[in-house]
This record gives C-alpha cells, sequence and structure tokens, in this order.
C-alpha cells in the first residue's frame, strides 16, 4: 500500500532537507524497512539526474593517494584479476566529466539544448555563485543559522532530559520509599534494590525516550544492566487492537534488527534483556517500536510499521546515588 | 569519456578486489563528486575528507550496486550527498567555529556541463521541475544543490519553515506524478 508520508520523508531525505533528527529516522528505516528503502531508491534516481548539472572541480591529488593507501590491504593481486575491459589503467582514462576543451567551453550559450529556459535560467542563477566566490557571506549566515539551530535543540535537549529526569527520580523515589505503589512486577524484589549496598543501582541505567515527534514520548525504556532487565513504560502509545508493539535493538554491530519482546498493555512492562548484549552495544543501539501481529512479528524482523525511535542515554551520572542508604 | 556500460563494468570489478579497476573509476568520477561535494560542503578540507570516505564505501558497497535501480554515477553522487549532508547537519549541532578560510578552489570553474551531457532522464526531470512555480524550483534546486535543511532554507530566503516545508511537500508530489515512476 502506498504511503504518502513515508514517500514524502523518503523524498525529503534524497534530496537533503531534513533535519538531523529526521535524518537518523530515516536511515534507521532504511536499515530495515525494504518498502522504505525502495522509497528512497525510486527518488535517488527521480532526482539525482541533477548532478549532471554540477560542475566538475579536479581534487586534490592526495586524496587518491590517501583513498589508495587505505584499499591496498583489502585489493586482490593483480595478477588474479582478469582485465576485463582489456583497457590502461588509469593514467590514459579521462574523467567522465572532465572540463570540456577550450573551444567547445567556449561556446555560446545559445547553443545550448536549453530543455527549459526557466530551469536553466535558474540554473545559470544558482552557478553564478560557485562556492569559491559565494563562501564568505554565505557562511556568516550558516553560523547564524547554526546558532539558532543549536540553540533551539538545546532548548529541546533540556526539555526531553528534564522529562526523563523527573520520570527516572519518580520511579527511583517511588521504588524505595513506597514500593507498593508499583505494579508487582516493577516492584524490588525482597528489598534487592536495597540490599546490594553499593549504590550501584542507578548507575547501571540506561534509558530512552521512544517517540515519533520530539514533544510526544510514546514510551520510555529503561534498561538496568546490571540486572539485566528492562523496563517499558507507556507513555502516551495507546495499545491497538489486533496488534501487539514489539521492541527492537539495532546496531551497527548486527546486520538485522535483534527482537528485544513485546511491549505488554499494561502500563509497565518488565523482562529480562534477552540475549547477551554486552554494555557497549547496550548503549550505542537505537530502540525502535513496530507494530505487529498479535503475538509479534513472524519473521524475527520488523514486518509492520516502525512508529517510534530513540537512543539511549545514561540514566545518571556515574557517582553512586542512595538517599535511602545514608 | 566512459560510457555508462564501462562504468557498471567498472564496478562489477571493483566488487571482485580489483584495484585497477577503480583507479580507472576514480579517474572517471572524481571531479564530478568533488563538484558535488564542494558546493554542499564549501569548504575544500571537509570535501577531500568525505571524498576519501565516499571513495572507501564504494570500495567496499561494489557489490551492492545494482545496475537495474541506478546508474554508476547517481549511485555514487548519491553516497557522497548522504554523508556530506550528514555532516553539515551534525556541524549545525556541535560547532560553531566554522567561519571558513578563503576557499582554495580555482576562480576559474567551468560552466555547467548541462549543454553536453543532457541525458533524457534528466530532460524528464527538468521538464517536471520547469511546470513548479518559480520559487518552488527554487528552493528544490537549492536543497539539492547546496545541499540545505528546511531551516536553512526559511532563513536564507526569508520565508517561514512551514511555508518551506509545504511548498516541499507539495513540489515533490508534483514531481512524483509528473515523473510517473
Amino acid at each position: 500500500m502506498f504511503d504518502e508520508e513515508q514517500d514524502t520523508l523518503a523524498a525529503e531525505y534524497v534530496l537533503g532537507t531534513l533535519s538531523a533528527d529526521e535524518r537518523g529516522h530515516a536511515e534507521a528505516l532504511l536499515s530495515f524497512d525494504p518498502s522504505f528503502e525502495a522509497a528512497v531508491r525510486q527518488w535517488e534516481r527521480r532526482l539525482g539526474e541533477l548532478n549532471v548539472m554540477v560542475e566538475a572541480v579536479e581534487p586534490p591529488a592526495e586524496v587518491w593517494e590517501r583513498v589508495k593507501k587505505e584499499i591496498a590491504p583489502l585489493a586482490v593481486p593483480v595478477a588474479e584479476v582478469p582485465d576485463i575491459l582489456g583497457e590502461p589503467p588509469l593514467a590514459a582514462a579521462p574523467a567522465i566529466d572532465a572540463l570540456p576543451p577550450r573551444p567547445e567551453s567556449e561556446l555560446p550559450p545559445a547553443a545550448a539544448p536549453a530543455p527549459d529556459e526557466a530551469v536553466r535560467a535558474l540554473f545559470t542563477e544558482l552557478s553564478a555563485a560557485p562556492p569559491a566566490r559565494a563562501a564568505p557571506s554565505l557562511a556568516r549566515g550558516a553560523d547564524v543559522i547554526y546558532l539558532a539551530s543549536r540553540a533551539q535543540r538545546w532548548q529541546r535537549a533540556a526539555i526531553g532530559l528534564g522529562a526523563i529526569a523527573a520520570l527516572l527520580a519518580i520511579f527511583v523515589a517511588v521504588s524505595q520509599i513506597a514500593p507498593d505503589v508499583l505494579p508487582g512486577s516493577l516492584r524490588p524484589a525482597g528489598g534487592a534494590m536495597r540490599a546490594d549496598g553499593t549504590g550501584r543501582l542507578q548507575q547501571d541505567r540506561l534509558v530512552a525516550v521512544l517517540q515519533q515527534q520530539p514533544t510526544a514520548p510514546a514510551f520510555l525504556l529503561t534498561l538496568d544492566t546490571q540486572r539485566r532487565t528492562l523496563f517499558v513504560r507507556r507513555v502516551s502509545a495507546m495499545p491497538e487492537a489486533n496488534h501487539s508493539y514489539e521492541l527492537w535493538l539495532i546496531s551497527s554491530r548486527f546486520p538485522a534488527p535483534r527482537s528485544l519482546g513485546l511491549v505488554g498493555n499494561d502500563e509497565f512492562t518488565q523482562r529480562a534483556i534477552p540475549g547477551n548484549y554486552d554494555i557497549d552495544t547496550l548503549r550505542g543501539a537505537l530502540y525502535a517500536v513496530s507494530l505487529e501481529p498479535t503475538g509479534g512479528s513472524p519473521s524475527g524482523t520488523p514486518s509492520g510499521p516502525v512508529l517510534f525511535t530513540g537512543k539511549a542515554v545514561e540514566a545518571l551520572p556515574a557517582s553512586p546515588l542512595n538517599p535511602a542508604r545514608t | 569519456m566512459l560510457t555508462q556500460a564501462e562504468l557498471v563494468g567498472l564496478l562489477a570489478a571493483v566488487a571482485k578486489g580489483d584495484a585497477a579497476a577503480f583507479e580507472r573509476l576514480y579517474g572517471a568520477t572524481r571531479a564530478k563528486l568533488y563538484g558535488v561535494l564542494l558546493r554542499i560542503l564549501g569548504r575544500p578540507e571537509l570535501a577531500d575528507e568525505v571524498m576519501q570516505e565516499t571513495y572507501l564505501k564504494v570500495w567496499k558497497m561494489a557489490d551492492k550496486f545494482n545496475p537495474a535501480v541506478a546508474s554508476p554515477i547517481t549511485w555514487m553522487v548519491a553516497i557522497a550527498r548522504n554523508r556530506a549532508i550528514d555532516i553539515v547537519r551534525k556541524k549545525a549541532e556541535i560547532s560553531i567555529e566554522d567561519e571558513p578560510d578563503a576557499m582554495g578552489v580555482a576562480a576559474d570553474t567551468p560552466p555547467p556541463l548541462a549543454r553536453r551531457e543532457m541525458t533524457e532522464e534528466l530532460k524528464r526531470l527538468l521538464a517536471c521541475l520547469g511546470k513548479l512555480d518559480p520559487e518552488k524550483q527554487r528552493i528544490v534546486l537549492l536543497a539539492y544543490y547546496s545541499g540545505w535543511s528546511r531551516d536553512q532554507l526559511a532563513k536564507k530566503l526569508d520565508i517561514p519553515v512551514n511555508t518551506i516545508k509545504t511548498w516541499l511537500r507539495r513540489s515533490l508530489i508534483e514531481i512524483r506524478e509528473c515523473m510517473g515512476t
């Protein structure tokens, strides 16, 4: 089924107009959603031809020297490779878009087979300010934007962290002061949370806010890496009839997302962290929730839409914090 | 000049670890990719870095290239642009020290290659772009060539970001419908 929203995301990803956050979301989708990947490839094909109109610029020779050095250990020795094209190597190969010979470049523009005057005029305007000459003024404009977007981002991050901190603080406080308020599964078992006496409980926590919009967290995921337990708190996501939410770990260390199990319909879900992921993997991973048929994805990788994504952050600074014990 | 078929052949050889084919591929595509990167990144030292990353990625991913889905040059340009835009977006978050030094690029950059290299696909795309209002053409092309985000487009063109968002969305839908595929 054609998904307008998703196709626009793919188009803007290819065009390059997404923010860093949105690009991260698109890249996550790209890594495991074949329909999204197909949409991106199609947009690359639609828009990619625009590169033809970019002027070629000769890069410095050092670039090739560095690339060559990096691939040298990986290259197959020359003798083993059949010479497919039977042509001499690089030196003789002209750049595909190398500068045209002088006489050609001096042809009057009128000789151009212009497909559309308006577009051509626009492009001429664009190319009238190549980076070489436009850089200083553009750069100043860019700085202003960098600052503005940075300020916004910090503001947003501050709000986000504030929310996480508040929720976590409530959770920690409640679990230590009034455990009876928590659902049974989240109560400290036999006082275990207090009994270890090391104050390490909070340090080994990672928190991820899984969301679609920065302002509307859907799930709050907490990973207790020491006890290898994960908690999911439903914040704004509503249960969907005939569907289950499934939680995924996406890491560059694995070719495909790994399931962390289903998110229950209650406000809190607690379960052991499946698999044997080390702390660095858990810390560096992207977490996602997809909507699956009841009982979870039949294939072992997300089969339904990925609704929410988020990265884990350390819940608290790495210093013991245990007011209940002093 | 290498034909598209020759570039496809080179990529197939690169996928098998053929360094000589890789060198020829580099020679045939370097100036185009560098031009694209320089436009987006603005600074030669950044463009150099991304060139290096891009070609390493091409070397490693050549076996993933599918000639039925993309032409070699658009595939490589997509890799380069993606990386460049990632960098520009991340810089916007973390860096304010970016007053670029004077650009070291030759001042006599060549004119656009439109005259010589107008492919059928490009003509079709331009015809569709030409149907958009001039302002919308402008934002689509500025976004593609300069790698600007919606926020940047809004700032630089002095248009509210929500308007940019709406225009982009409509323009992309129109392009999709006009191109048919």
